[in-house]
């Protein structure tokens, strides 16, 4: 049976997704341009202004399925957790372009001698985990959504040991500055792909756990 | 082979000898409880408990033995022909259908209230509330008079009505017509208030008023209701059980029974998926 709530659920999916691979676009341009020392901050600033855009629709969207259909169950966590999985691909944009945007004013990787493997391998890992959270919630596989708890414990790993050899270094030049400031952003890019994860295992299964 | 209801061929009730009081935390509770009508069994070893203080709300398709389960909560379904039950049902531990209990006091310590507002059409408001306690022996005077306006009270339609007591019950609007009608029940002072779909001949606002109505007599009282309207169980109930087909399918929390259901069909039911 077709009810007239799947329509509108269907409508919110396919947004929710399309946000997705939007956020992950965002991210991907934006870590390439300052690995690759080539600025993209106006078309990942477009991108964001998208995102943002797109999250007052889902959100006017999921409103209106609750006010007229007044979802339960699957339905309801399925409307609850894709309002907050937009949030999420709204800060993935907004840091996505706060990278490109650190990158123009202060400096770019290649002028920073210190950590800079450190500094690929934390960017190498937030894309992967950003592909892997849109990978997850189009699947909705909670399993690998659950992957995404271990990937975040190296970030912050790798995070804190940049923080730490930043903080030995002698060196103190705006590329420092810079690095450090993307670092952070990274990381906390790295947090909001668990936060989707945690809506993926709770639209799944019900479960609310912390992937963190 | 021996079906279950070739057993008693009239509408008896298995009445089990003298028992022992069960210890039990539930107010009530029903114990491996089938029920028939002539060979059609509407109810398949339910095990339900009943919280005291608390509201419990059996929702589920049209005759999936919802309305035949309360009615045995208060002995109700064997006063139908032909129709009969086995197993417990234990109030305060005790099995109801004991061979040593009333069925009138039993009525007594657990109310009905049905879907149609049904007041005595030629009674007064006031005698209305009184008739239950006046068949009961309570005299005329202060003291029936203070439990009217209590009961009234309790079922938020003192304010409404204390100018026109003398005015026929079925003078007044629908919805006050079931407050009435709570009040009638009220006025017995039972233990356990059973509803029977309530709100479903009412209109939104007097819906909305049974239903915060419901909420604040858990104070006092045990409550049982059922209901097609998924989002009022919702509303007003602490436990859910989900029947199907003469079974309890599912019992928790409705917090927990809406958000997570456990069994596949009671996602299915209260989704809309199906029913």
């Amino acid at each position: 049976m077709v009810r007239l709530l799947d329509r509108g659920l269907e409508q919110l999916t396919v947004m929710v997704y399309k946000s997705g691979e939007i956020a992950k676009s965002a991210i991907n341009m934006a870590i390439s341009g300052f690995m690759n020392g080539k600025n993209a901050m106006d078309d990942v600033r477009d991108l964001s202004d998208v995102l943002n855009s797109m999250t007052v629709e889902i959100e006017n969207k999921a409103f209106e399925l609750i006010a007229k259909y007044q979802p339960v169950a699957s339905d309801l966590r399925i409307i609850n957790s894709y309002m907050k999985v937009a949030y999420d691909f709204e800060r993935y944009g907004r840091y996505a372009w706060d990278i490109s945007f650190t990158h123009k004013k202060l400096g770019e990787l290649c002028e920073c001698t210190v950590g800079s493997d450190l500094m690929s391998k934390l960017a190498e890992k937030v894309s992967l985990m950003v592909g892997k959270s849109v990978e997850a919630l189009r699947q909705q596989d909670a399993e690998l959504a659950k992957t995404l708890a271990d990937t975040e414990n190296e970030v912050d790993e790798l995070y804190f040991k940049y923080l730490d050899q930043l903080s030995k270094s002698r060196v103190q030049n705006k590329a420092v500055m810079c690095n450090l400031l993307l670092s952070r952003y990274l990381e906390r890019i790295a947090d909001h792909t668990t936060y989707v994860g945690e809506a993926v295992v709770y639209i799944a299964t019900g479960e609310k756990i912390s992937l963190r | 082979m021996k079906m279950p209801w070739t057993k008693k061929s009239t509408n008896e009730t298995e009445a089990t000898s003298v028992e022992e009081t069960v210890l039990t935390s539930e107010k009530m509770q029903s114990v491996n409880l089938n029920a028939w009508f002539g060979e059609k069994q509407a109810l398949i070893d339910i095990n339900l408990p009943v919280k005291a203080n608390a509201v419990t709300a059996i929702i589920g398709p049209s005759g999936c033995g919802k309305s035949t389960l309360i009615r045995c909560f208060n002995r109700m379904h064997e006063l139908v022909p032909n129709a009969r039950m086995s197993g417990k049902v234990l109030l305060d531990g005790k099995n109801i259908y004991a061979s040593d209990v009333d069925p009138v006091l039993i009525r007594r310590r657990v109310g009905m209230v049905f879907q149609k507002p049904n007041p005595f059409p030629t009674m007064s408001i006031y005698d209305n509330v009184a008739a239950g306690l006046k068949l009961s022996g309570v005299k005329k005077g202060r003291n029936l008079d203070e439990i009217v306006e209590r009961s009234l009270k309790q079922a938020t339609l003192w304010d409404e009505v204390k100018d026109d007591l003398k005015k026929f019950g079925t003078s007044i609007s629908g919805g006050q017509q079931q407050r009435l009608c709570i009040a009638r029940a009220i006025a017995l002072e039972p233990e356990v208030i059973l509803m029977d779909e309530p709100c479903s001949a009412l209109d939104p606002i007097a819906t909305a008023k049974i239903e915060e109505l419901i909420v604040s007599l858990k104070r006092d009282y045990t409550v049982v209701i059922v209901t097609h309207n998924m989002q009022q169980a919702a509303r007003v109930s602490d436990f859910t059980a989900f029947m199907y087909l003469g079974k309890l399918v599912e019992f928790g929390d409705t917090d927990g029974i809406f958000e997570d259901p456990k069994n596949e069909l009671t996602e299915k039911y209260i989704t809309g998926k199906f029913g």
